[in-house]
């Protein structure tokens, strides 16, 4: 036992005295913050200036409308767009080539052809360079909208605010019951199962391939055999897991108290940076799943950790271990993959069954988890189920990597690998 | 008391028999050689003397005990494939080893400083390992092998990869561990040193054991029967000769087996004047002259 120790201490001191060790677990959630924050900050203050944007309006009754509707205003008063009518006269088709000439020249940021029949058939054409900026599209639809209805309104008979009032819609608050009673939820929950699955998901991956490539390292310096001069391979083995394991476990410590630092006073922080962002709330994630986060991130990392072990064992480089690695890596992917399936219906008797299969249950139970509470006896299922597969992955490994470890050249073929299991 | 007997050891891999019923002792103190041609079975042997890969049928008993993980205290052990860990600094690296040995901390800092000193490597201690030279690295290796004083020390190919002064180093540093009443146990396929320091050798070839004993006895089992001949000319006036059995030519120096029951007298009468002989001496078969006949004569 004390041999296990001394392995796991130097796996633990070695890694986590290591530059990129250091780097990653500082960076890592400065990163995080970053990918979060850096797109609010620049959605917030997106440089605008005012568009041109040119109006043929052959119906000759939209124009005026969406005028007084289109009257967003930049920050320094203009407006947002400018618009301008274009008289329907002559050829249409000339005036739209003339038109295209001016986009293209950018003397006109787009234009706007209303048919005359835009009321009837309810068709326009937006033309500009680039389509893809979605919210101003949006914007421009929408006021479209509001005139042409207002118009066929009108043409009914009807008063448009009048029906306004009557179709005005319900506003639902969405709420999350929990222990203390129902609490407002707007769409926190979802945002912490994302972040928490994808950074178990991420740091899986991570820590598999840091014992992978420990392995293939001890393998190459030639050093595994004088260590087994003084212990067991499965001695080595272990020792290597759990000392990763450990060095895991103090970069999510790390990461943890800079998760609480950032809940805390992250929001006012941000509200003394930019007064404009006081309205963000950072959601807490309740101490609960934070507890799962790290149950099933050990659990996964002993399941998947023996597997990226035995691979190591068996390859003699990083390169080789690539492809055995694809398989593996694939399932964590699936139930990245199944995640949308599972949010929108964390019940269902398919969501069940997925995250009690020990390869998806680190991933797929963390976020039924999340999103609800289900039943302890499949929280339970799920992790008795993860306990029998890790014992049988670290038998499995074992006999494969005593036998990988001595063995260099060629890369071993399965059935080679199945034989390996048979040597006493 | 035995520091090593082994009874009827079998390893097998797939179809392929590494080690075949082999049996043999050490006995305490002294430098046993291990010797075989490549793939002969040297490294399984020992690596289940090691209790690395375990025999499939067979027992390895170490100072009067089964094998198993506690004795693995008791041994030094050397690998034919042999490297350090890059990253770590030679201190640590040799303190991991010597706590992995249960080295009590106090002697193992002590131990490694005595070591350090005494190969030279003082002023590296704090280096990392990759910033060693190859010939650096392979002392330390050493250090890590006896840094816990072990009773029985084995060595897979120590030879190999060192130049002239750290062979000479490793030999010094054997005989005088044998003088401490240590045990030795040495594999090699360069039978000049075994020749030299060896008291017992053990032959092994495709698994199986093909002479086992004293050094000197197993000279003496064949006789004076070789002719050590340093010469200049044409050497085919040998061939043929009634007395010559086999020849081993390397141009200035030939090693000759004679006939059983020849004269070697007569032999030298006849090339006498026919070539220029500088040397010309009787004696028993050098090892590798034995090592050659009993491999080859199993082919």
């Amino acid at each position: 036992m004390s041999k296990i120790l001394t392995v796991i201490k130097r796996e633990y001191f070695q890694m986590v005295k290591s530059k990129g060790f250091i780097i990653g677990t500082v960076l890592g959630p400065v990163l995080m913050a970053g990918i979060i924050l850096i797109p609010m900050v620049f959605s917030m203050m997106s440089v605008e200036d005012q568009e041109t944007i040119a109006v043929v309006d052959e119906s000759r009754v939209i124009y005026a409308g969406l005028e007084s509707k289109l009257d967003m205003k930049l920050k320094d008063g203009r407006l947002r767009y400018l618009l301008e009518e274009v008289p329907p006269r002559g050829n249409p088709e000339e005036i739209l080539s003339d038109l295209n000439q001016k986009v293209l020249a950018k003397e006109l940021s787009a234009y706007l052809y209303l048919p005359a029949d835009v009321a009837e058939e309810g068709k326009a054409e937006f033309v500009s360079l680039h389509v893809a900026d979605f919210d101003k599209t949006r914007l421009i639809n929408e006021a479209l909208n509001g005139v042409v209805i207002e118009k066929r309104l009108r043409g009914e008979g009807l008063d448009p605010e009048k029906i306004n009032e009557y179709t005005r819609g319900v506003r639902l608050t969405t709420k999350k019951v929990t222990k203390q009673g129902a609490e407002e939820d707007r769409g926190g929950t979802f945002l912490i199962a994302y972040v928490l699955v994808l950074i178990l998901y991420m740091t899986l991956i991570f820590y598999g391939a840091i014992i992978m490539r420990g392995v293939i390292e001890e393998k190459n310096s030639r050093m595994v055999e004088i260590i087994l001069s003084s212990l067991k391979p499965f001695q080595l083995m272990s020792g290597k897991i759990l000392g990763i394991a450990a060095v895991g476990l103090t970069q999510y410590g790390v990461w943890a108290l800079f998760g609480v630092a950032l809940s805390q006073y992250g929001g006012r922080f941000m509200s003394g940076v930019m007064p404009s962002a006081a309205g963000i709330r950072i959601p807490t994630i309740p101490v609960y799943i934070f507890v799962f986060f790290v149950v099933f991130f050990i659990l996964g990392y002993f399941l998947y950790g023996t597997v990226y072990a035995a691979i190591g064992s068996m390859v003699n480089s990083e390169k080789e271990a690539q492809q055995l690695m694809m398989p593996v890596t694939m399932f964590l992917v699936i139930p990245i993959l199944l995640m949308m399936f599972v949010i929108r219906s964390p019940e269902s008797s398919m969501s069940v069954v997925l995250s009690l299969i020990p390869l998806f249950a680190p991933i797929l139970m963390l976020l039924r988890v999340c999103i609800l509470i289900p039943p302890p006896l499949q929280i339970g299922a799920s992790i008795v189920l993860l306990l029998l597969s890790i014992l049988l992955m670290i038998w499995v490994a074992a006999k494969i990597y005593r036998v990988g470890i001595l063995m260099y050249g060629k890369r071993p073929r399965f059935g080679e690998v199945l034989r390996w299991m048979k040597y006493k | 008391m035995n520091a090593l007997k082994i009874d009827n050891i079998t390893k097998r891999f797939g179809d392929f028999f590494a080690v075949r019923d082999l049996s043999f002792s050490v006995a305490s103190g002294g430098i046993y050689s291990l010797l075989g041609p490549n793939g002969a079975g040297k490294t399984t042997t020992i690596r289940m003397v090691m209790n690395i890969i375990i025999p499939d049928s067979g027992s390895v008993r170490v100072f009067g005990q089964p094998m198993n993980e506690n004795m693995k205290q008791e041994i030094g052990y050397l690998p034919e494939d042999r490297g350090l860990y890059p990253k770590m600094k030679v201190g640590e690296l040799l303190m991991f080893l010597a706590e992995l040995k249960s080295v009590r901390k106090a002697d193992a800092r002590r131990e490694i400083d005595i070591w350090l000193e005494r190969l030279e490597l003082t002023e590296w201690k704090n280096k990392k390992v990759e910033e060693l030279s190859k010939g650096m690295q392979q002392k330390i290796q050493f250090i890590a092998t006896v840094i816990h004083s072990p009773r029985l020390i084995i060595l897979d190919e120590p030879f190999s990869g060192l130049d002239p002064v750290n062979t000479k180093l490793m030999k010094d540093i054997m005989l005088e561990m044998k003088a401490d009443k240590k045990t030795i146990i040495f594999s090699t396929h360069r039978m000049e040193q075994v020749e030299m320091i060896s008291d017992d050798i053990c032959l092994i070839n495709k698994g199986r054991m093909v002479l086992e004993g004293p050094l000197h006895r197993i000279k003496n089992d064949y006789g004076k029967n070789t002719v050590i001949l340093e010469y200049e000319g044409d050497a085919s006036v040998l061939s043929g000769q009634a007395e010559v059995d086999k020849i081993d030519d390397y141009g200035k120096y030939m090693e000759i087996k004679l006939n059983e029951g020849a004269d070697p007298q007569a032999l030298l009468h006849k090339i006498v004047g026919r070539i220029r002989i500088s040397k010309f001496e009787v004696q028993e078969p050098t090892l590798n002259a034995i090592f050659i006949d009993k491999v080859e004569g199993r082919r």
